[in-house]
């Protein structure tokens, strides 16, 4: 067995033993399962991606999507705070930050200690970026921090954010800089976690900067580096998030499955029926084409092969291939897909998510008929 | 053991005895051969040896000192062994080669025995009670005989107190509280202990080229090639197949009294009552 089969057993243990049974009550609380962090860090879940002299696993990013399909397979909420954890909540911070800062932030959260989030999205603009407003005005010994983010994963429980500011108006994008804020920086406003369709055990909040001082070393790389950083990270985020589509899409599929051969009617199980045949056998070709989509791009990824479009493209089918499996999972469940006693209803609105989250399928074939050089 | 007098330290030097099982859960046996259908079915960590696994860890955690995992089998067995590494073993002992195979218990309780002893000193050997797909539970006993040291068998809890090993064995009608000199064998059943899941960056570590493994064969452990592998198994196996199980269903009818009076008289027919 090579070590990517062995992540995914191993994952895939846990997940079968400790987060399925309580996915649905986990979604029902509508908080977040701080004990359940707490054992994923145990695992070392947090630091895989990073090196191993820094206490890591030094995955590449075919064992980092492993992962997070094998956990997006068992609760989406689950898999989503554990991807900011592992990535955009603390890869800046890692690479871009002071070892001060590193050792009081990012070593306790990877420990489970302490909890991350990313702050792009702002009531102006999530998928137009360059509408960002939040700005970082530089004086002789800090920084000043004042903006509004909003849709912030892990916003009310975060004890820090990477937040994306403008630092000269005047440059648009090339002005773009990430800064590191704790939570406990005075000036820093959470909001009430919204009430929101799926991904109910991950709580989101805006997060707002009233005049919040930072020290000058909590930016992150130099001056008007953002962008550059942000699209440095966006193939890992796109291909991650069609991972986690994957998971999703398998657990709706083995979920179908399983109801297709116990439930009868008139007689027979309903998936002696070629109707339902016909709804599995395209979700289980879909799961195929995102498998192979997916890991070849992370291959290439890994080889250091340049991969924009392919991750735009993995991520764009994955995801709407993810919403197709959830729509015929509830048809196939049929009345018992409206209740939450059952998977369906939690995987129907799970996969909406997903469709946000790393770009929306609209700008992903933007992006796609950009690279065709259209 | 490792005592330092003055800080009254002890070290303890665990070896947990390990082996690589099919998945019976999902194994069947083909109807028509007799033989297991192990085909596309996974191979795992015998259950009743995470337990002793953990159990060695725990007693690492409280006491230092290390865990050795041990295991013979075939070339892919190194994955039990990665997996113990991953779950926290120090280092790891894998007994593979042609001549090992084909062993039954016997030899390959002097296979194991012959290990532990080159690997030198230790204070305890852990194993699980039984692994799932021979249900024997001749291994620890075998080894503990082979060994010479004391062994408790089936522990559902231990400890290591002033330098012996104090353990509890549950039975139908009670706790049994024993007590044993160390160097000592002990095997330990479900009930002992909840194993722990692997840390992901030790796992991921027990790929290294350089992990803790070593890859041992007949010669390195200075086993006796007349005792080992399907030579050393006085044991064969003729025959493995799934016992028919005939169920016949009779109702019996009429008044309630009638009916129980005639149940009782089946069930003395067939002395069961
Ligand atoms: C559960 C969840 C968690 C999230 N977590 C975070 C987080 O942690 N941090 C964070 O910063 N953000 C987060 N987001 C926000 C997410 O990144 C944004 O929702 C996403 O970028 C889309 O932005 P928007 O919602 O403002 O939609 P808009 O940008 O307003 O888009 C509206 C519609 O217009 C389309 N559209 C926009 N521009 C174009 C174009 N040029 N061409 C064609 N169509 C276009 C879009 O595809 C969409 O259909 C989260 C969102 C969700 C739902």
């Amino acid at each position: 067995m090579n070590s990517e089969e062995m992540l995914r057993r191993t994952i895939a243990k846990f997940v079968d033993n400790e987060i399925i049974p309580v996915a649905n009550d986990l979604d029902e609380k509508e908080t977040f399962p701080r004990d359940l962090f707490k054992r994923l860090a145990g695992m070392g879940l947090y630091s895989i991606r990073y090196p191993k002299e820094a206490g890591g696993s030094a995955a590449d990013n075919t064992h980092f999507c492993i992962m997070c399909e094998e956990l997006a397979r068992g609760s989406m909420s689950v898999a989503a705070f554990t991807a900011m954890q592992c990535l955009m909540g603390t890869d800046f911070l890692f690479k871009y930050g002071t070892p001060e800062l590193r050792e009081r932030y990012w070593r306790p959260a990877m420990r489970g200690e302490k909890v991350a989030a990313f702050c792009l999205t702002e009531p102006g603009g999530g998928t137009d970026l360059a509408a960002v407003t939040t700005t970082a005005r530089k004086s002789a010994d800090d920084v000043v921090i004042t903006g509004y983010k909003t849709w912030v994963t892990n916003g009310p429980v975060a004890d820090f954010y990477t937040v994306l500011c403008q630092t000269d108006r005047s440059k648009g994008p090339k002005g773009f800089g990430f800064f590191f804020v704790p939570r406990d920086t005075p000036g820093v406003v959470v909001t009430r976690k919204f009430s929101k369709m799926g991904t109910r055990a991950t709580e989101i909040s805006e997060v707002i900067f009233r005049d919040a001082h930072v020290p000058r070393e909590h930016q992150f790389g130099p001056d008007g580096s953002g962008a550059a950083l942000l699209n440095s990270k966006l193939e890992e985020i796109r291909v991650m998030t069609a991972a986690l589509s994957l998971g999703l899409a398998r657990a709706a599929f083995d979920a179908s499955l399983r109801y297709a051969n116990e439930r009868e009617a008139f007689g027979r199980p309903i998936g002696k029926y070629q109707a339902i045949q016909m709804k599995l056998a395209t979700m289980a070709t879909e799961i195929e084409a995102s498998r192979l989509m997916i890991y070849d791009c992370t291959r290439r990824m890994d080889r250091g092969i340049p991969a924009m479009k392919e991750a735009s493209m993995a991520k764009y089918f994955a995801s709407e291939a993810a919403c197709r499996a959830a729509d015929e999972c509830t048809r196939i469940f049929g009345a018992y897909a409206y209740s939450n006693e059952y998977p369906a209803s939690r995987f129907y609105r799970d996969t909406r998510f997903l469709l946000y989250g790393g770009g929306t399928s609209e700008i992903l074939q933007v992006i796609i008929a950009k690279e065709l050089g259209l | 053991m490792y005592r330092d007098a003055r800080l009254g330290v002890a070290e303890l030097d665990v070896i947990v005895l390990v082996k690589q099982v099919p998945n019976t859960a999902e194994v069947k046996i083909d109807p028509r051969t007799g033989t297991l259908m192990r085909e596309g079915v996974e191979s795992i960590i015998n259950p009743d040896d995470l337990h002793a696994l953990e159990a060695g860890l725990r007693l690492r955690e409280s006491h230092g000192g290390r865990v050795t995992a041990v295991s013979m089998g075939p070339p892919q067995a190194m994955d039990a062994l990665r997996e113990a590494l991953g779950m926290g073993a120090d280092a790891a002992v894998l007994l593979t080669d042609r001549a090992f195979a084909g062993a039954d218990t016997l030899a390959t309780s002097y296979t194991l025995g012959k290990c532990i002893r080159k690997l030198g000193r230790f204070d305890l050997v852990v194993a699980g009670h039984q692994a799932i797909d021979g249900d024997t539970a001749q291994i620890g006993p075998q080894v503990a005989e082979y060994l010479d040291v004391p062994q408790v068998i089936r522990a559902t809890r231990l400890e290591v107190r002033d330098g012996e090993l104090h353990a509890e064995r549950t039975h139908e009608d009670g706790v049994e509280a024993v007590r044993c000199a160390l160097p000592a064998l002990v095997t330990v059943t479900r009930e002992a202990n909840k194993p722990r899941y692997p840390y992901i960056p030790r796992l991921m570590a027990a790929f290294d080229p350089n992990a803790p493994i070593k890859t041992w064969g007949p010669k390195d452990i200075g086993a006796d090639e007349r005792l080992i592998g399907l030579k050393g198994s006085p044991t064969q196996v003729q025959k493995t197949f799934t016992p028919k199980l005939e169920k016949k269903v009779e109702k019996l009818s009429g008044q309630p009294a009638e009916m129980a009076r005639a149940l009782v008289g089946r069930l003395k027919e067939r002395r069961l009552a």
